[in-house]
């Protein structure tokens, strides 16, 4: 390996190092110079969170072999506010509240700042366009865009320098007050530390071996060769599991690494801590694992036919959990209906897609605390489950929780914790794991994908009779939330609607598909969609407005829900009131006054105008 | 992750060539190296080591730029940017910086090179149909002499050219056709950093009127293994008068092309949609007399 002899200036210092071969940019800037201001959503340019200036070019400092840049001029996000100092757009930022999570916000600013250095005078359009690159998945853009608008007029002078100055505090408490964020300066400015920018003295870096198999025996795991290797401090599988090996939200059903069988591509079965990252992930690639694949299931129905594979031996039908409710009698119900209308729905499995992939540090304290530094979303359950799965008292593990680059629920599960502390214990020394993207998607959970079979019964005037409600839920390979997320279906999936006799049965089973777990409404988008969508489907059918069914149907204050809670004030009718106004709706019945243009209806534009135009276009025909 | 043990940029061909021989079945170009570095993990490639990088991206032969009224050179390692920011090659290339709009996000396109774009042959590369329709010959390179193939014989298929162990591409040579009106179509999932579902590449000269079709000019990709030239719908649109009909009819000749094995249907409406709003986009562009791209059909397609 010849090392590279590198200098360049960077944030206006002239630094000359030995670099690395194949470093790239965001290794060099981060690693080397621990400039951790710029951030690695993807490592594939496609995130935009390593933007920075090349030569005063923003480019994506994933993509870049540092020999590229030699010589070169570069400015990461900390180059921005060098004296403490936030440049007008970083204000314009924190007073937009443009950065939430924060993860995508130093590279967002970047781009902003290459937008407005481009065209001082750049329209929203432009602004969108030129941010094309830089991907945020808490604002929506919304507030980001706005960011930049305030920050161009402030620079022009169109707007004063006082409307950067923070908000005023409003009076009062109550939902939807304006309140400046505290964390927004450390974010814009690229100070604010998630744990995948953590340094610890002697640490050493992690990582995971995962299954190639969906379903398969592990006949053995050889990691001599590994453990070999100069510089690997440690190796470990589940035999280094000294407590009880399980965890889970609700069933502990999944060991730290995969023990005796894996049951989904991407389950961690052993892992590797070593003096650096490249390292450890040679040493992975040299452990030996033979395995005996086993038959798979791929989807749920399959899964609960009798004879199926079973994945969990506690689980013999595959199923996680089966909540049903009861209440009045649905047959009779129907009987009585004037229209049943019976229709399936089906969503899919979704990624949460955070910007910032999961990381974690662990180290073991001098008092012999070993401590978990992530972005966990349950820290304190996380706590207890790590005390048994380590066999020590609870007053010996602690967590810490790092600033969250993201989690929509998706870091609510200790998938990778337990491992950072096996190897902190095993090697005596911090080690730090940081999941590249491509290990996130497949190892971490999704949304559960369900099919929902839904019949109603319902009366001339729009009134529910009776309700049928069976969805069965894809809950992967391990329980993780899937019991919770089946409760909270049954309890909202029916929604805000007086039913008289009702079956409900949400169902949440076992494959070898990659976990289902949390994720925003958690259980209630899957079940509402159904029913929100079956009600406009009887709007049809039975000649009324979509407003009006759910009036007529809607809970008011002091009713009892199907699983018995009373409800002192129910908000539903001034919901659709202001949703109806809100939306300027015009009275009449759904599905019958226009036609859907993207579907091909009448007197519409063909397929074409799917690629929007853009405001590049036009002015590259001015400059024509 | 990709892995090397030596970065090499040479400051000349000659020095290329030289590392070329010296690192003989252990060496890889790279000249963006936009496409290399996002193979090279997991999904695709995975973990890949390769002993010697070789980047050309700074070789002075390689960054040529030359253009005249008949044809244009540029050097392999051009980046995509240049068609957005040299008004001489835009007006040679009337398509292409409509293509580079199009093209990943600001950030990538300073990076990206149009020999990397042509080496990678990926179906859904986006310069590709445009310098199809220009006619486009590539020059290549080795320590032993130089050859020359015209691009859509040097494109073989999905990740297959003609290029050889020892060989450099170079440069490309392609016609410049000023006067013309260029457009570009393209679809995928979102508006930037996207790959192409279909692109289509239209430059289009008329009469000094601007009714009748004197030239056009059309390149296909995202549909098919290699980027095509539509031959004879060009043919076709020859020499006649524009107008509607004309544009309908042509419109419908290159739906058979689609091959692509997902998503035919739409890429077949897509493409016929394409057509339409590319020529009529080309040909106003190019001068059309208003009175004959009515108002409607305008509203219509573009
Ligand atoms: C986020 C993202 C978005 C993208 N969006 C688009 C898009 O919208 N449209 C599109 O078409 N592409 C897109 N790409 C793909 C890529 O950027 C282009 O294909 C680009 O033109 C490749 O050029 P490069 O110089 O970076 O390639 P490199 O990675 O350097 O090289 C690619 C291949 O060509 C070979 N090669 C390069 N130059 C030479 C030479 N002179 N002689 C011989 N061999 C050579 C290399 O060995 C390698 O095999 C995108 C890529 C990313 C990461």
């Amino acid at each position: 390996m010849s090392d590279l002899a590198f200098s360049a200036i960077v944030n206006g210092r002239k630094i000359s190092r030995t670099a690395k071969p194949s470093q790239r940019l965001l290794d060099f800037i981060r690693d080397d110079l621990n400039l951790t201001g710029n951030k690695e959503g993807c490592g594939a340019g496609e995130c935009g969170t390593c933007s920075v200036f090349v030569d005063g070019v923003l480019m994506k400092s994933c993509l870049l072999p540092v020999a590229k840049v030699q010589g070169a001029r570069i400015d990461t996000i900390e180059s921005l506010a060098k004296t403490g100092e936030l440049s007008v757009l970083q204000k314009a930022f924190h007073k937009a509240g443009a950065s939430q999570c924060g993860y995508c916000i130093p590279g967002m600013v970047m781009a902003a700042t290459a937008a407005l250095r481009i065209n001082p005078f750049a329209d929203r359009e432009e602004i969108k366009e030129r941010l094309g690159g830089n991907i945020c998945r808490c604002t929506g853009y919304q507030k980001i865009f706005d960011a930049v608008e305030l920050a161009r007029d402030v620079q022009n002078g169109h707007l004063p320098v006082t409307m950067l100055d923070g908000i005023d505090a409003e009076q009062g408490d109550y939902i939807g007050k304006n309140v400046s964020r505290i964390d927004a300066p450390s974010k814009v400015s690229g100070r604010l530390k998630y744990a995948g920018d953590m340094l610890m003295p002697d640490m050493l870096h992690v990582h995971v071996l995962r299954s190639p198999h969906a379903h398969a025996k592990i006949l053995s795991i050889d990691t001599s060769a590994a453990e070999a290797m100069e510089g690997v401090e440690g190796v470990i599988t589940c035999a280094d599991v000294p407590g009880e090996d399980g965890f889970g939200v609700f069933v502990h059903d999944q060991p730290v690494m995969a023990r005796d069988k894996v049951r989904y591509v991407g389950e961690a079965v052993a892992a590797v801590a070593a003096e650096d990252p490249v390292l450890a992930r040679q040493a992975a690639a040299a452990i030996k694992v033979v395995y005996e694949p086993l038959p798979a299931l791929f989807n749920a129905e399959d899964a609960l036919k009798p004879g199926a594979p079973v994945i969990h031996d506690y689980a013999p039908d595959n199923v996680t959990k089966h909540i049903p409710i009861r209440v009045g009698d649905v047959e009779k119900g129907f009987a009585e209906s004037d229209l049943v209308i019976e229709e399936h729905y089906d969503t899919q499995a979704i990624e949460h897609a955070y910007l910032e992939p999961e990381a974690g540090l662990a180290y073991v304290d001098h008092d012999g605390v070993v401590v978990v530094i992530s972005p966990s979303q349950n820290i304190t359950h996380h706590r207890h489950m790590l005390a048994k799965i380590i066999a020590k008292p609870i007053a010996k593990v602690r967590f810490i929780m790092s600033p969250v680059g993201g989690g929509f629920g998706g870091k609510e599960d200790m998938i990778y914790q337990g491992m950072l502390a096996l190897l902190a214990m095993k090697t005596g020394r911090p080690v730090r794991l940081v999941f590249t993207r491509e290990e996130s998607i497949a190892s971490t959970a999704k949304r559960h994908p369900s099919k929902t079979t839904l019949r109603m019964g319902f009366m001339r005037d729009g009134r529910i009779r009776a309700v049928a409600f069976k969805m069965i839920s894809d809950g992967g390979a391990y329980g993780l939330s899937t019991e919770g997320v089946m409760r909270k279906a049954a309890i909202l999936g029916a929604g805000p609607y007086v039913i008289p006799n009702l079956q409900m049965d949400t169902i949440g089973v076992y494959t070898n598909n990659t976990p289902s777990g949390a994720f925003r409404s958690f259980g209630a988008l899957q079940t509402q969609f159904a029913t929100e969508t079956h009600l406009d489907i009887a709007c049809e059918r039975l000649g009324l407005d979509p407003f009006e069914i759910r009036r007529i149907n809607m809970m008011r204050d002091g009713a009892t829900t199907h699983t018995k809670q009373k409800l002192k004030s129910v908000s539903i009718g001034r919901v659709l009131d202001a949703a109806e106004k809100a939306s300027g709706w015009e009275k009449g019945v759904s599905g019958q006054r226009y036609g859907r243009g993207d579907l091909g209806g009448e007197g519409l534009r063909p397929a074409v105008a799917l690629g929007a135009r853009f405001a590049a276009d036009t002015k590259q025909e001015a400059a024509e | 992750m990709l892995t090397c043990d030596e970065y090499l940029t040479p400051a000349t061909l000659a020095d290329a060539f030289a590392a070329m021989a010296a690192h003989r079945g252990r060496y890889r170009i790279v000249a963006g190296a936009t496409d290399t570095l996002p193979w090279a993990r997991e999904g695709r490639a995975g973990d890949v080591h390769i002993p010697v990088l070789i980047d050309v991206a700074k070789i002075p032969e390689l960054n040529e730029r030359h253009v005249d009224e008949r044809r244009v050179r540029l050097g392999a390692a051009t980046a995509i940017q240049r068609f957005l920011d040299d008004a001489a090659l835009a007006r040679a290339l009337p398509a292409l910086p409509r293509c580079a709009v199009w093209f990943a996000d600001d950030q990538i396109r300073a990076q990206a090179t149009i020999g990397g774009n042509i080496v990678n042959a990926s179906p859904a590369a986006d310069v590709n149909p445009c310098l199809i329709a220009h006619e486009a010959v590539v020059e290549i390179v080795s320590a032993s002499g130089k050859r020359t193939l015209p691009l859509h014989d040097f494109l073989l298929g999905p990740g297959k050219t003609a290029l050889k162990e020892g060989e450099l591409l170079t440069a490309i040579e392609c016609d410049a056709l000023p006067g013309y009106g260029g457009s570009f179509e393209k679809v995928g999932h979102r508006r930037s950093l996207v790959i192409s579902l279909a692109c289509l590449a239209f430059s289009v000269r008329l009469d000094a009127d601007g009714r009748v079709i004197e030239d056009a000019r059309i390149g296909l990709a995202g549909v098919c293994p290699v980027p095509v030239r539509l031959r004879s719908v060009e043919g076709f649109l020859r020499g006649k008068k524009l107008s509607e009909e004309l544009l309908e009819e042509a419109a419908d000749m290159p739906l058979d092309l689609v091959q692509s094995r997902t998503r035919q249907e739409y890429r077949r409406d897509i493409l016929r949609g394409f057509m339409m709003r590319g020529l009529i986009t080309a040909a106003k562009r190019a001068g059309a007399d208003p009175a004959v791209l009515s108002s409607e059909l305008e509203a219509a397609y573009v």
